[in-house]
């Protein structure tokens, strides 16, 4: 369905192949190329904004294969980023685990942390468990905040650079491909994922969860399976995020970022493997652009009201949300999709 | 299907145009990171963020246009710093800690050469840049923890904790007439600036002569204080300190006045709180005789800062008249006036002119810590560095509400500088 | 004794507060089944358009008020008319989402108007408190409280005995089998709108005059989610209950741990007993229970 005409398969294993033609390939190498290659070309500040939308990607990623996939809403996902970021600094600060150990760790103590409170999901569903994701939000962070002698409640704690492989990651470009690569990794196994056993159970469980319970899917397992994974995940992008800003405190992870990151894996399209990507790329782009909105309008117009040049960001920022939705409720990955439809047909396209 | 392809056009054309606006709004800060690196024009960059929209933007938005406008006038009346205009980069941080990372490397690129905070949150999140970079940044208000011990952060204004030794000071010298220890609450906000006083209550509290006994903590959006209110009662205080913003010490001095704790005690407020919006919030006649910290002087004084603050506020932001944000950034930014003017002098354009971390040593050594004795226009207590203390300004003044308005009570006070990072309970870093 | 009459006393009154703003929500989540997310944004505009009103403008209270409820009624009418009518039908996540687009429409908008940040309502209530045997309560909290249980009134009567009361829960029930009945549904969604503005704005007014006007409205508004999932998304009386719950969990509960953990617990003890009846009762305390059928 997604390939061009006279492609024929020899094999299963060509017929389960995500890239499948040299086209695929090239498009492929070419885009991992431009990416390693960011830093040779791009300023620092571009490249904290570039490690930022990583970061989140993983996040976002994390939280679709239990939102997406799964099913599971869930509007904790800072707080499950925090107990990574935290577990991060702590282990490594006060233990000296090398670092690739610290983010595996990171991501297993977050994965734990939300399959405690996904053991709801075994009776509550939909907009009843966003409640119970909402409470470990607000649990997780009470419990940072004041539990001051490990985690410098509100004061926060400072973060060392990672050490992998004898280098300690200082500068943003460092960072840059320490984050590039997990990233890239956390792609491959969540694309993996989906096409596995599991996958399908996550997503017979969001089409109806009794049926797939008749179908032989134990539910309760895999719901905790997915809270797990997708937790996971955040645990690691909270690890990451620790790293790169060298600082955390309970501030660092908002409610508002919870929300923040459902609206991305909506605007990109959910239950798909790009969806995630092209919502955070979405969202953090015109991000950075209605934050230079202000002061270039300032610096144009200095009689316009300050608050006109403030408040214009987020106006801006709210209606391309709007129009977005509006125009486009199934999401980035849908129009992805139809544009490479409709790419591959071209000129002939009917 | 004839819909579907309407909306679907429509939605290619706003696609498009959202695009555009991309494309040219994205490239412009693109041009300035990339320009900054050549020696153009003759300006001295500053960065500042301010958390002008978001959960702390009742401070911020005021704070912004504060420094801002102060700049305006160095550069209109005063003609820059000698003959160097300002060229502020200002950034609204959203008071996010992720958003505050990207930024600070963004001044770093524009070729920044000093930078400007006004929460102690933001810059808590920027100096983990800034301080291995060598990049010098000011923080309008601050916690101990950002100098302690000394790196490249500076306080503008002093510290949290010094607040409460300020009004310590002033309650035992002139307040207290009852014998023994004075018993005191505390009504701290759950973040650095309650932290911050509780640290230098810590501190000091058995050294003046002042019992704690009480501890209590709120979040900044809390809608009653009943609960905590209730229990401070339980434990007879004399006098109670609020470190917050204005909105919670609404709530709780409105709190104390239903519980009949207040009148009673005597009751003081951290600088972060002790603004106008606090006497419209919790009405002039609870407000009535709550005393408070501040750094700077008020509107209705007499100096020239205040004279040319009032002319610029009234011009092009009335709404913040009455505001001790605007003020406190507008002397943030007569400082960091101060410090370019004393580079300049002492090293000259040329080595400023890059913006890299030679300017930036240049600002630190030949800059910041050269000030002395500078008068901020008589807006704040004198000016100076002291080595090891990173905070600018030492002294604070002590304010009281009488009829709806904020009125002077004596001079300034000197707030001791207390070597924070000897004490074991004091956050390493 | 007199602690615990203190905490009780705030507590019911605080929660039924939390109730208020609680029904602007299941309102609408009642019609159409979409979470509001902007619902602090929104307590947050009408809260400044009132002082706008009245302490701008010095309009006289009592015409400041109906502009203020009409102003909300536009808006409501408005959000649906413009922003939702064009996704029915879409999935509901999408419909979520834009909600959240709109409240960053709104953080701007108020941004832009009011750059003031910061402000008071004049009093609308007398300041002096009431005692309630040895508790006392400020009459803020007091006539916020009353006004709440007569909202709830109002609209427990309106959907049991007005015609459109009745559409709009057959629309929650049934969307198809109404409109198949000939009513247009859209104009139910319109008026369910409509009304949640107007409870938007009378709790933004009344949060305003108890803690003036600030960006943590926002935050107030969303507190209020875990009243609404407690009681129930859908239920009037379930919102009536759990605010109080909530209100009493916070005050009694945090009251008495404060000194025995830490500081603030009286943030988290709404939400361990959110968790711990979830458990026992799924749809929260008086949502309706769903069965399933494959």
């Amino acid at each position: 369905m997604d390939l061009p005409t006279g492609i024929r398969s020899f094999s299963y294993g060509e017929d389960m192949a995500v890239f499948r033609t040299k086209t695929h390939w090239f498009w492929l190498l070419l885009l991992l190329a431009v990416l390693f290659s960011m830093p040779l070309f791009l300023a620092n500040y571009w490249l904290s904004v570039a490690n930022l939308i990583f970061i989140t990607i993983i996040a976002a990623t994390g939280l679709n294969i239990l939102t997406g996939y799964c099913g599971q809403l869930s509007i904790g996902h800072a707080g499950f980023m925090a107990v990574g970021a935290y577990t991060s600094v702590i282990l490594t600060t006060r233990f000296g685990l090398p670092f690739p150990l610290v983010l595996l760790s990171s991501g297993i103590m977050a994965g734990l942390i939300g399959m405690l409170f996904g053991i709801s999901s075994l009776r509550i569903k939909g907009f009843y468990l966003a409640i119970s994701t909402l409470a470990a939000q607000f649990i997780i962070l009470w419990v940072i905040s004041h539990w001051d002698s490990v985690t410098g409640g509100t004061n926060g704690l400072p973060v060392p650079p990672a050490k992998v492989l004898g280098l300690v990651l200082k500068s943003q470009s460092d960072k840059f491909y320490l984050i590039l690569i997990v990233t890239i990794i956390i792609i491959f196994v969540a694309k993996n994922l989906s096409r596995t056993k599991t996958g399908r159970a996550f997503v017979a469980i969001r089409d109806n969860d009794l049926a797939a319970e008749v179908m032989g899917v134990n539910p309760f397992r895999y719901k905790l399976l997915a809270f797990f994974t997708g937790c996971f995940f955040a645990g690691i992008a909270g690890s990451l995020f620790a790293h790169w800003t060298g600082y955390i405190n309970p501030e660092s992870f908002p409610f508002t970022n919870s929300i923040l990151y459902i609206g991305m894996i909506i605007i990109g399209g959910l239950g798909t493997t790009v969806g995630p990507i092209f919502g955070v790329i979405f969202i953090q782009l015109l991000d950075v652009l209605v934050t230079h909105v202000s002061p270039t309008l300032q610096a144009a117009f200095p009689g316009l009201s300050s608050g006109f040049v403030v408040g214009i960001a987020p106006m801006l920022f709210g209606v391309t949300i709007i129009l977005f939705i509006i125009f486009e409720p199934r999401g980035l990955a849908h129009r992805w999709q139809i544009f490479k439809t409709s790419y591959r047909l071209w000129p002939f396209s009917y | 299907m004839q819909h579907m392809s309407v909306s679907r056009r429509e939605f290619l054309k706003v696609a498009g145009a959202l695009g555009l606006v991309a494309a040219t709004g994205g490239s412009l800060p693109l041009f300035t990171a990339c320009g900054a690196k050549v020696k153009t024009g003759q300006t001295l960059k500053v960065g500042s963020m301010t958390p002008s929209t978001g959960p702390a933007a009742e401070k911020g938005k005021p704070g912004q246009d504060g420094l801002l406008d102060c700049f305006n006038y160095i550069n209109t009346e005063l003609k820059g710093v000698n003959g160097h205009l300002i060229e502020p980069v200002w950034r609204d941080s959203k008071y996010d800690p992720a958003v505050v990372a990207t930024i600070v490397p963004e001044f770093m690129d524009a070729g920044c050469l000093i930078f400007t905070t006004h929460a102690s949150a933001e810059m808590t999140a920027a100096m983990a840049i800034a301080n291995p970079a060598e990049f010098p940044g000011i923080s309008t208000f601050t916690s101990q923890t950002l100098y302690h011990p000394p790196k490249h952060i500076y306080g503008q204004m002093p510290d949290y904790g010094d607040d409460w030794i300020a009004f310590a000071k002033y309650y035992l010298a002139n307040i207290w007439k009852g014998t023994g220890k004075p018993r005191m609450a505390l009504h701290l906000l759950n973040n650095s600036t309650g932290k911050g006083a509780e640290y230098g209550a810590d501190a000091m509290a058995d050294t003046l002569g002042i019992q704690i006994v009480a501890n209590e903590q709120h979040t900044a959006t809390i809608t009653s204080a009943i609960d905590s209110l209730t229990r401070i009662k339980a434990q007879n205080p004399d006098v109670m300190f609020i470190s917050s913003t204005p909105q919670p010490t609404s709530i709780i001095l409105k709190d104390a006045h239903s519980l009949g704790l207040y009148p009673g005690i005597t009751v003081g407020c951290a600088h972060a709180s002790f603004t106008s919006a606090l006497v419209q919030l919790a009405g002039a006649d609870v407000s009535e005789g709550v005393y408070g910290v501040y750094s700077t002087v008020t509107w209705t004084d007499n100096v020239p800062g205040i004279a040319k603050a009032t002319e610029y506020c009234k011009k092009y932001n009335s709404q913040d008249f009455g505001n001790m944000d605007y003020l406190s950034t507008w002397s943030t930014g007569l400082v960091i006036a101060q410090i370019l003017k004393q580079a300049l002098d002492n090293v000259g354009y040329d080595v400023l002119a890059k913006g890299d971390v030679n300017s930036w040593r240049a600002i630190e050594k030949s800059g910041i810590q050269k000030l002395n004795g500078y008068g901020v226009e008589g807006m704040t207590a004198e000016v100076g560095y002291v080595p090891g203390d990173q905070r600018l300004s030492k002294s604070l003044k002590m304010y009281r509400i009488t009829g709806g308005n904020i009125t002077s009570i004596g001079n300034w006070i000197a707030a001791p500088y207390i070597k924070y990072e000897d004490y074991s309970w004091f956050p390493k870093s | 004794m007199s602690m615990f009459l203190q905490f009780t006393v705030t507590g019911i009154a605080v929660g039924l507060v939390y109730s208020l703003i609680a029904l602007g929500f299941v309102m609408v989540w009642k019609s159409s089944g979409v979470a509001n997310l902007s619902m602090g944004q929104m307590l947050l505009l009408f809260a400044w358009f009132a002082y706008s009103m009245l302490a701008q403008k010095g309009i006289p209270i009592w015409l400041a008020l109906i502009l203020v409820l009409v102003f909300s009624l536009a808006v409501g009418w408005l959000m649906e008319r413009v922003i939702l009518r064009p996704l029915i039908a879409q999935p509901i996540l999408s419909l979520i989402t834009v909600t959240l687009g709109v409240s960053f429409v709104i953080t701007g908008l108020v941004s832009f108007l009011w750059p003031k940040g910061i402000a008071a309502l004049p009093r609308l209530f007398p300041q002096n408190p009431v005692h309630i045997g040895s508790a006392i309560v400020s009459q803020e909290y007091l006539w916020a409280a009353v006004i709440s249980l007569m909202l709830f009134a109002l609209l427990s009567l309106y959907f049991k005995y007005n015609r459109t009361g009745i559409v709009m829960r057959a629309t929650a029930d049934d969307q198809k089998a109404v409109q198949a009945c000939g009513i247009a549904v859209t104009k139910i969604f319109s008026r369910s709108w409509m009304l949640a503005g107007a409870l938007a704005a009378i709790s933004g007014v009344l949060m305003a005059s108890i803690g003036g006007i600030t960006f943590g409205l926002v935050d107030t508004g969303m507190r209020a989610f875990s009243v609404v999932i407690l009681g129930g998304l859908d239920s009037f009386l379930g919102a009536i209950v759990a605010g109080p719950i909530i209100g009493l969990a916070q005050m009694v509960g945090g009251g008495y741990l404060t000194p025995l953990t830490w500081p603030g617990v009286n943030d988290v003890i709404p939400f361990i007993i959110i968790i711990i009846v979830m458990f026992i009762k799924p749809f929260g305390l008086f949502g309706e229970e769903r069965i399933e059928r494959i």
